[in-house]
């Protein structure tokens, strides 16, 4: 009697075991603002759809990362998904999951091997591209209907060996370059803030400190846009004659934005990427297909939809 | 060559090697780099680094660039002088920036205003309760915490002789974890008025100045400063000619820790937010401000004045960067290049001063 109840007991075991995917979840810092987004939205997403997840902090180290894969693969997840340290340090990554047969999504960094990636593995994200051009065609936008033909700009860029801080500074250029600015932009300087706002506010003063005279600031994510703010509010500038744009839309950006200082800000879907991730997670561990490269779009923030975005982030 | 004479005690005492002090070496380094971002800046920018030159403006200084030079490294200039009276005692504490971290988030916590833009407060930490609570309470609680976090260092090297590295290298590690687990790594924002009063404008100076004023005056003056060189010179004489040695290590450490989170309760303060990655790194530019301004590593030796100094080193060097609008891939080796040769020299000059 007590071996059946046994056998049925661990049979029962094994039943849940077999529906309830498990998934080991390796996230490249958790002290980051978006990134906490993002891993909250897989955290909420698992609750809701009866998923296991194991959400590790790689503690921004390519090597501990490719250790929590290892051990990952090690206590035999179904899948795992990854948000890579560094973008250039994910061939191993893909090679140790392949080696083990175990699927691997990787979200919001785009990893080098992208395009070579195997058939089990695929990459959830936002397209970087659009970010810093949205932001840079609104401001461009903006200074035209001050009745500018000309202006200067400074630009602030995020942590100088990131992807998403090189993209975005590049994608400015490129709007640049592609004449689909309507105003002819002269960037003044272009120097790094470190995605920081404390670093911003130092940084914009020493900008003021130049009396180079300006028309805008285009900043690679929030935080800075918001640093720049609070510089030139306390130099006494008037914020109304000031197009300043981030990325990021988090909720003291959008306050901001509703104060009126912050004209610019580009919606990054961090939830909907943490969802995308473990959805393909789930189905590659099930042995459905999908697509490998699963692109969430960014979308424009201004003070006209803001009301849309207040509860997002 | 110096008249060698002997004082009480029958010790050497050479009256040249007194002639000049360490911080004289340290304002001559920061008086050369100022002139070298002034020469460049004339050659490259044909501009001034301190100077005004424009026309809208009647001073003779650019005062604007005057007043970020302190303002930028004020705020780890507060925590410099922590840890500068605890490297002078002998010890190291790297513990600085993680209880920034720490206590920017709890204290934010209990800063926060209820309305944002008519709307309640969307990085709501507590309840109604804790909603536009007098400016006393985050900040009672955030000296708390330093408080707290710099009697478990003290307690431990004091008592369990774990070297000071070890000791401040858990506690920066456990605060961080801590910082980050506070709120799940979410950003805390929007504090009252009245707390965001404390770091506006040019309060972080005023706040850094009247520290070190009141640290010089400290450790020239009092017991207490002068049990720090001594315990830090030679521990084991300090401990037989009678000096507590066990509580005034706690005492070092737990003001280090005071100094640390009132640092974070300005930074916080200054940026309307706390963050969990608050503080990064500050324990390490605390360490080279006051490294640069003649601290010796190995105790004993040097001075608030010196750390001051070393402070507005850093502050000239950013600050120079971004007016010589250096390529933002280039700064942080320089950066690292001046911090070594600075020490270097200093080496250098006292040994050849030992020597001569």
């Amino acid at each position: 009697m007590k071996k059946t109840l046994l056998a049925a007991g661990l049979v029962a075991l094994m039943g849940t075991t077999a529906m309830a995917q498990n998934i080991g979840v390796s996230m490249a810092k958790f002290d980051d603002n978006f990134l906490t987004v993002l891993r909250n939205g897989i955290q909420a997403h698992a609750d809701a759809s009866g998923i296991s997840v194991q959400i590790e902090d790689a503690g921004n180290d390519v090597a501990k990362q490719l250790d929590q894969i290892n051990n990952f693969i090690a206590s035999g997840v179904d899948a795992i998904v990854v948000n890579p340290v560094d973008t250039s340090a994910t061939q191993a990554m893909s090679d140790a999951a392949a080696a083990a047969k175990v699927p691997l999504v990787y979200v919001n960094r785009q990893p080098v091997n992208v395009d070579s990636l195997p058939d089990n593995q695929a990459f959830v994200a936002s397209n970087e591209e659009e970010s810093g051009t949205l932001e840079t065609i609104e401001v461009c936008r903006l200074l035209k209907v001050q009745g500018k033909t000309e202006a200067n700009v400074y630009v602030m860029m995020g942590e100088l060996s990131n992807q998403a801080a090189v993209q975005r500074t590049k994608d400015i250029h490129d709007v640049m370059a592609a004449g689909k600015c309507e105003v002819k932009l002269n960037i003044i300087d272009e120097q790094t803030a470190n995605w920081s706002r404390d670093e911003a506010q130092s940084l914009m003063t020493n900008w003021l400190s130049t009396g180079t005279a300006f028309d805008g600031v285009i900043a690679n994510n929030d935080e800075m846009a918001i640093g720049a703010i609070q510089a030139m509010k306390a130099a006494g500038l008037d914020m109304k004659t000031i197009v300043v744009g981030g990325v990021d839309a988090t909720q003291d950006a959008l306050a901001a934005m509703q104060a009126g200082d912050l004209d610019v800000t580009v919606f990054q879907n961090a939830a909907g990427q943490g969802q995308g991730s473990l959805d393909a997670a789930v189905k590659l561990s099930k042995g459905e297909a999908v697509d490998q490269k699963v692109y969430i779009p960014f979308e424009l923030v201004t003070p006209a939809n803001i009301g849309d975005y207040l509860a997002k982030n | 060559m110096a008249q060698v004479t002997h004082g009480l005690g029958g010790l050497k005492y050479d009256p040249g090697k007194k002639a000049r002090p360490q911080e004289l070496n340290v304002l001559v380094a920061l008086i050369v780099i100022v002139a070298a971002f002034e020469i460049l800046g004339r050659l490259l920018m044909g501009d001034s680094f301190l100077f005004n030159t424009r026309d809208n403006i009647d001073t003779l200084f650019n005062q604007q660039r005057l007043s970020i030079i302190i303002l930028q490294v004020s705020i780890v200039g507060v925590l410099a002088i922590g840890v500068t009276q605890v490297i002078i005692s002998g010890g190291i504490d790297l513990s600085g920036g993680s209880i920034v971290g720490a206590t920017a988030m709890i204290a934010m916590s209990f800063a926060q205003t209820a309305l944002v833009n008519g709307q309640p407060n969307p990085k709501a930490i507590f309840g109604d309760w804790a909603m536009d609570l007098p400016v006393i309470v985050p900040v009672l609680v955030g000296l708390g915490c330093g408080l707290v976090a710099g009697l478990i260092n003290g307690s431990l090297i004091a008592y369990t002789r774990i070297p000071p590295f070890i000791a401040t290298l858990g506690m920066m590690v456990t605060a961080r974890g801590l910082s980050r687990w506070w709120s799940n790594g979410n950003p805390i924002s929007f504090p009252t008025e009245s707390f965001a009063a404390i770091g506006k404008g040019m309060m972080p100076v005023a706040i850094f100045v009247a520290l070190a004023i009141l640290f010089h005056v400290i450790m020239t003056y009092t017991k207490y400063g002068k049990h720090c060189y001594a315990i830090g010179s030679n521990e084991a004489a300090a401990r037989m000619s009678g000096i507590n040695v066990n509580h005034h290590k706690i005492l070092v450490y737990a003001i280090a820790g005071i100094l640390a989170s009132l640092a974070a309760v300005v930074l916080s303060s200054k940026n309307l937010t706390a963050q969990a990655g608050m503080g990064m790194m500050y324990e390490l530019d605390a360490i080279a401000m006051a490294v640069i301004g003649g601290v010796s590593l190995s105790g004993g030796r040097g001075s608030i004045i010196g750390t001051v100094l070393g402070a507005l080193i850093f502050g000239v060097i950013i600050s120079g960067f971004t007016f010589l609008k250096l390529d933002a891939y280039y700064q942080e080796m320089v950066k690292g290049v001046i911090i070594v040769a600075a020490v270097v020299l200093d080496q250098w000059r006292q040994q050849r001063r030992t020597r001569g």
